[in-house]
């Protein structure tokens, strides 16, 4: 089983290195346009352009600015946006991270457990008025734009209801750091987290229903019953462990998604400065070397989350582990 | 026999690999095929039994090159077919067909009967409208179908009846072989006998020669002029049907028809019936020697090491043992 | 021992109700093996789920009168119920590849009926699960209690199931098809170990199949079902050489022969089993018999003589 686990971290990297070179050659292999004059950015002065041509080593073979790149990336971290001159890119990066992973770490296990309760509650009493009223809630939940969702949380618990004994404990919008202040950290992402979980929530929930639904139409619980023992116990150790492994797989793309930036729209409506709010900023100054780095910086993060995933299955399924 | 070979299958070989070279075993492969050679006479049916796993449905589709082989050759009516490209294929195709076990997975069960009938004519042959209805007509009323079933669609059907409509679809452009995979598993007992009789008319009727797969034994003792059985991807014998069930050669087959259930409770007493031990071992890693010699029951220190070749012994049996039982001529 | 009377089942559909059952009675002894016949659809299995209270549909409806030793199981509680199924009645099905939960070993999963029904610590659970492993043949049971269910071929899965419904001594086994999908030679293992099994447990056992083969191996008394009712019931010995229902004939005659001469054309039975919607008010088997007369367009009644057929031309009214 470990060695199944060893490998698949293996080929995580041999996967990571893979999509470095794909985002590398997206953004400086393209023919047809000057990629010093795509990193220093509109309107650079020609002494900049020949500067940026010489530190990125534009002169020289493709594989020597690949390695060039990634030094600077991931070794000396001095990539530097042109946009805001000498604004150091990784650090920058690095900085978000913390924000975006408490947001998404937060609401994921407000999901998954909020998810696998109604999921199996649903399943459990199939159609019956409490799981057609889960079901409708779910879709609901579902339905509901998050940009909007947050807003209208924003004004309930920042202006209007902000004074009443339920929301006075809300503190104004922004990141505190978990480090320095522990508690204020807390209470800032508890409106977000539900924010963001709600949608999941409603989805995996569904989705989970369904999967139940499913196995417990399978032999295996067939012969569970004829073992005489009770529903609950067939539903919650025969078919909720069976249908995990697909609520995993389901997990792994949406988290990876979220860290990688996806998670904008929430960063945005709650002030929290994270990947997503970067890259958005980026964008909006088409600032080059911040893009790659937060696109490579999102694509590893999907691809580590689904090498968690896939230790997650070798866990949970033991045909996987022999393969 | 001096009918003339339409088909022969000479030393074919089909591997698969599976698992991943990232895998904890590493690529493996698989002989699902190991050197075969059979040869199909005209007008005959030859039957290929086996248990799950022994090769007999690779080998089917191996013949009609829905897999390629991986080594060997197969010669169709005196063409060599087993390197033609698929467009060089696409004449021969018309001759060479197939019938699968599930006919309703094999037939799309939004088009009528009449289109699924009609479609091999009109991809293979320059009939018109007229001709084309005409055609499947007569298709229907050969199987066995009324004529209005045409306008119908599968799941108006039961599982002989959609037996019949894929029947009427291999036949559709006069095949001189059809290879039949397991055609009458599905059905029911009281269906699967008008099945074999349909097969036994139309080869009467239209002079269709048969390969049969099957893993029923008592089926293919009926429908079959030679059988030849296999074992993790070998044919370990070969004879005339009715001498092969009186006076199996091989251990195996020995077993075989011995471990067959006959619903006749005088005889049940009396039949001998040899429980072989063990599971067919995995054809990823099969056995030293002689396959079968962990199950067989009078193997002996040679089988462990050498494997046997067929040999062709009297009454034109072919056998691949070291020690046959002694076949009688009768 | 299981005593069931004028059982029906039904399902609401939305094409109507469709009776899939349709006044079953039969009796299981102690110690007999009671095989049951019939094509797909005759209702040979649904019947005995009936018995072991394990459909679940909630569009089933279940009447008559299942007795097992003198308990009515038709309205029992589910809890009731429950306390029955794996420890009184246990079932055998079909499929080995799919009867066991993919994610646990199966040593796991025998010691879990063992731990549902006795107050037994998990350590002496394991240990009669390697005992029962040993039983049925299943080789190094001590390690093979640690292999999960894809670890293992068929015909040592269905061992494997066979140990799981014998783990707590039931006095009657429902053993639906359970040689279906394996090999011939590890059938005859399979029909094997039953035989063994049911000696030493005297369990009595109901056999379901629709090999008219197996049931030649294994049965004591034989019941022949068509379209939802019984055609015909007897012992085997009756049964097998005296054939009273057309259709058990008929039956008989459609499997090719193994030894003699080969049969030019097969007897075959035109046309195929009614489907549940469309079935007639009169004898079920009537449209493809080839002895059917003016009479067989009302119900057959089944005899009641030990060997009993419902047929008018064994039973004129």
């Amino acid at each position: 089983m470990l060695l199944a686990i060893l490998r698949r971290v293996g080929q995580m990297f041999f996967v990571m290195v893979g999509i470095s070179m794909l985002v590398f050659m997206i953004f400086f292999a393209t023919p047809g346009a000057d990629p010093a004059s795509r990193i220093a950015g509109r309107n650079a002065s020609p002494e900049i352009l020949e500067a940026v041509r010489k530190s990125f080593g534009f002169d020289q073979p493709f594989y020597v600015q690949y390695l060039i790149m990634m030094k600077k990336i991931f070794i000396t971290g001095d990539l530097t946006s042109f946009v805001n001159r000498g604004w150091k890119v990784v650090p920058a990066v690095l900085d978000t991270i913390p924000v975006t992973l408490s947001l998404v770490i937060g609401a994921a296990i407000l999901w998954v457990i909020f998810g696998i309760i109604i999921g199996t509650v649903a399943a459990a009493t199939r159609g019956s008025w409490l799981d057609k009223l889960l079901m409708i809630l779910g879709l609901i939940g579902i339905s509901m734009p998050v940009y909007w969702l947050g807003e209208v949380m924003n004004l309930v618990t920042q202006s209007r209801y902000h004074d009443t004994w339920m929301f006075s404990w809300v503190p104004p919008l922004g990141y505190k750091n978990l480090s320095s202040d522990p508690k204020g950290w807390f209470l800032t992402l508890i409106i977000p987290w539900i924010t963001l979980a709600i949608l999941y929530i409603g989805l995996y929930g569904r989705v989970l229903r369904a999967n139940l639904i499913e196995a417990m139409q399978e032999d295996y619980v067939r012969t569970a019953r004829a073992k005489g023992l009770s529903e609950t116990r067939i539903l919650l150790r025969h078919a909720l462990r069976t249908s995990l492994i697909s609520f995993v797989t389901l997990f792994g793309l949406d988290f990876g998604a979220l860290v990688g930036g996806s998670a904008l729209l929430t960063e945005v409506v709650f002030d929290l400065h994270g990947v997503g709010k970067l890259t958005y900023d980026a964008l909006q100054n088409l600032d080059l070397p911040v893009i790659m780095t937060t696109v490579m910086y999102a694509s590893f993060f999907v691809v580590l989350a689904n090498a968690l995933v896939d230790v997650v299955y070798i866990l949970l399924d033991p045909r996987v582990r022999s393969v | 026999m001096s009918k003339k070979i339409l088909y022969e299958a000479k030393n074919v070989s089909k591997r698969f690999t599976v698992g991943s070279r990232f895998s904890a075993k590493g690529r493996l492969t698989v002989n699902a095929v190991d050197n075969v050679s059979i040869t199909i006479h005209e007008g005959e049916t030859l039957g290929l039994v086996g248990e799950s796993g022994c090769g007999k449905s690779t080998l089917g589709r191996c013949m009609t090159r829905l897999y390629e082989i991986s080594e060997g050759h197969l010669v169709f009516d005196g063409t060599d077919i087993s390197r033609l490209s698929m467009r060089a294929l696409r004449p021969l195709r018309a001759k060479l067909q197939m019938v699968f076990q599930d006919p309703s997975a094999s037939l799309n069960p939004r088009r009528r009967i009449r289109d699924l009938i009609a479609e091999p004519l009109r991809i293979h042959s320059k009939l018109n409208e007229a001709q084309i209805t005409k055609r499947v007509a007569e298709l229907l009323e050969l199987v066995g179908l009324l004529p209005d079933h045409a306008t119908r669609f599968q799941h108006e059907f039961s599982g002989g009846q959609r037996q019949r409509i894929g029947i009427a679809r291999a036949i559709a452009l006069n095949p001189k072989l059809i290879v039949l995979d397991e055609p009458v598993s599905a059905l029911d007992v009281s269906v699967q006998a008008q099945i074999v009789n349909l097969l036994a008319d139309l080869q009467e009727k239209l002079g269709l020669t048969y390969a049969f797969i099957a893993h029923d034994l008592s089926v293919v003792r009926q429908v079959s002029t030679r059988i030849a059985v296999m074992y993790l991807g070998s044919i370990v014998e070969l004879g005339n049907a009715e001498d092969i069930f009186s006076n199996p050669a091989h251990p195996y087959t020995q077993a075989l028809i011995s471990a067959v259930p006959v619903p006749d409770i005088n005889k049940a007493g009396s039949r001998k019936r040899i429980v072989l031990s063990g599971d067919v071992p995995s054809p990823i890693n099969p056995p030293s020697g002689c396959h079968f010699h962990p199950r067989c029951p009078v193997a002996q220190e040679r089988c462990k090491i050498e494997r046997p070749s067929l040999l062709t012994h009297s009454n034109n049996r072919t056998v691949a043992c070291h020690f046959p039982i002694d076949v009688r001529r009768d | 021992m299981l005593s069931v009377r004028d059982l029906r089942v039904s399902f609401c559909t939305e094409q109507g109700m469709v009776q899939a059952i349709d006044g079953v009675s039969f009796d299981v002894a102690e110690g007999e093996i009671l095989g049951v016949v019939g094509e797909s659809g005759s209702g040979k299995t649904v019947s005995l789920l009936a018995v072991m209270g394990l459909i679940t549909d909630p569009n089933a409806v279940i009447e008559g009168s299942i007795k097992y030793q003198g308990r009515e199981l038709v309205g029992l509680s589910a809890k009731d119920m429950r306390k029955l199924r794996g420890r009184e009645i246990a079932m055998i099905f079909q499929d080995p590849m799919t009867a066991l939960t993919p994610v646990y070993t199966i040593g796991w999963q025998i010691a879990e009926q063992i731990r549902a029904h006795e107050k037994i610590s998990a350590k002496a659970a394991e240990q009669r699960a390697i005992d029962l492993l040993q039983e049925v043949n299943i080789p190094n049971p001590a390690e093979a209690i640690h292999l999960y269910p894809h670890q293992l071929s068929g015909g040592m899965r269905q061992r494997a199931v066979i140990a799981m419904a014998l783990s707590c001594n039931p006095s009657l086994l429902v053993a639906d098809e359970p040689t279906t999908a394996l090999d011939v030679t590890v059938q005859a293992q399979i029909l094997d170990l039953v035989r063994k099994l049911q000696k030493n447990y005297k369990s009595a056992v109901v056999f379901i199949t629709h090999d008219m083969g197996v049931i030649a191996e294994i049965a004591d008394r034989v019941m022949v079902m068509y379209a939802g009712r019984i055609a015909e019931r007897g012992s085997k010995r009756e049964l097998f050489s005296e054939p009273q229902h057309p259709y058990t004939q008929a039956l008989l005659d459609s499997i090719p022969p193994l030894e003699g001469k080969r049969p030019h054309r097969l007897k075959s039975i035109p046309g195929a089993p009614p489907a549940l919607l469309h079935r007639s008010t009169g004898c079920a088997f009537a449209p493809r018999c080839a002895k059917r007369f003016d009479a067989c367009v009302n119900m057959p009644i089944l005899t009641a003589n030990g060997h009993d057929a419902a047929c008018f031309k064994v039973n004129p009214i």
